[in-house]
């Protein structure tokens, strides 16, 4: 049971943050290009999924599964996008990242005066909340399953 | 000059437990003080010392018209004070607590004027780090408080000079050194 990594994107395609706790197999290119990769896909599953649908949609996507683990995502009403990527036994993170969204980012980073929203954020406070707060989840452990 | 007016949280806006018009604050004061700095910057490109001077003078002087008017509506229903300590333990108690949402967790005085006031989780420093990062922009968002707590004392009737110190957020130091009448 574990969390293996976190970014954030802002609406324009921004890598806000992004953080690995234990991540076992690298991509095997820059951290730009990945996270390019990451939101170019995202992008495309919203598109695909919404045409898609054969009936009308609410939130949208939520999550896709492997056979070795499963992307969650967020997105807020303000463009922000949250990924969690975790293993299997993780069915549900939707309240995870709507938390990491109002407790974390919204208190340590919107109320921040230093911070700006639109470039990489710096905060070490939030850094350190966040990591706390992912080690603290109930489906996190530091070995991966 | 208009000032910001404290109104004690009306049912409607209570729908998160009374934070709305403390977060409308929070937000509010931000954009004061950088607007103030957007504003002494905009005449040349950097800003030197002297300019920081001024941005941190115009933000306690917008902090002591709000404390004076606060502190005449926190004041209505209290007796008067017996004497300078009485209204220094009331600025740590009562007046924190209504203004800055928990007491002064120390208070020290040299028994002349002089009183240094602890809050170890300022609540306007929270936000911004745990430690040492951008600590060199703490004086900016001091600035108004340290106002806000001059202009309260001063319509109690002790006219002060208040400076404030941050060596690791969110804790930080206010100085007030009472100013005897010669």
């Amino acid at each position: 049971m574990t969390v293996h990594n976190l970014y954030i994107f802002d609406r324009n395609g921004n890598c806000l943050y992004y953080n690995e706790w234990n991540r076992k197999k690298q991509a095997g290119i820059s951290k730009e290009e990945e996270f390019k990769l990451m939101y170019g896909m995202l992008f495309s599953i919203r598109s695909f999924v919404s045409k898609m649908s054969p009936l009308d949609m609410k939130e949208g996507f939520l999550s896709f599964q492997t056979s070795k683990y499963r992307l969650h995502y967020y997105e807020t009403p303000s463009g922000l996008k949250f990924v969690l990527n975790t293993d299997l036994s993780v069915t549900n993170a939707r309240d995870t990242l709507q938390h990491i969204y109002s407790n974390l980012y919204v208190e340590l980073i919107v109320k921040n005066p230093v911070c700006a929203s639109t470039q990489t954020l710096e905060s070490e406070l939030f850094s350190s909340c966040l990591d706390a707060f992912i080690r603290a989840l109930p489906y996190y452990s530091p070995r991966a399953a | 000059m208009t000032y910001v007016n404290v109104i004690p949280p009306s049912p409607e806006l209570s729908i998160y437990g009374g934070m709305a018009d403390e977060t409308l604050f929070e937000f509010l004061h931000m954009e004061i003080v950088s607007h103030v700095y957007k504003e002494q910057q905009s005449s040349k490109g950097t800003m030197d010392n002297k300019d920081r001077a001024v941005c941190v003078s115009v933000l306690e002087g917008m902090g002591f018209r709000v404390g004076q008017g606060l502190i005449e509506r926190l004041t209505r229903d209290s007796p008067s004070f017996k004497d300078e300590l009485d209204i220094m333990k009331f600025i740590c108690k009562d007046f924190w607590t209504k203004v800055f949402r928990r007491q002064v967790d120390n208070l020290r005085t040299n028994h002349q004027g002089t009183y240094v006031l602890q809050d170890n989780k300022f609540n306007l420093l929270t936000q911004l780090s745990n430690g040492k990062q951008y600590l060199d922009q703490a004086p900016k968002y001091l600035a108004f408080s340290c106002g806000v707590v001059r202009g309260a004392l001063s319509n109690l009737g002790l006219e002060s000079v208040v400076t404030a110190e941050v060596s690791v957020m969110p804790s930080c130091k206010f100085q007030v050194v009472i100013q005897k009448l010669p």
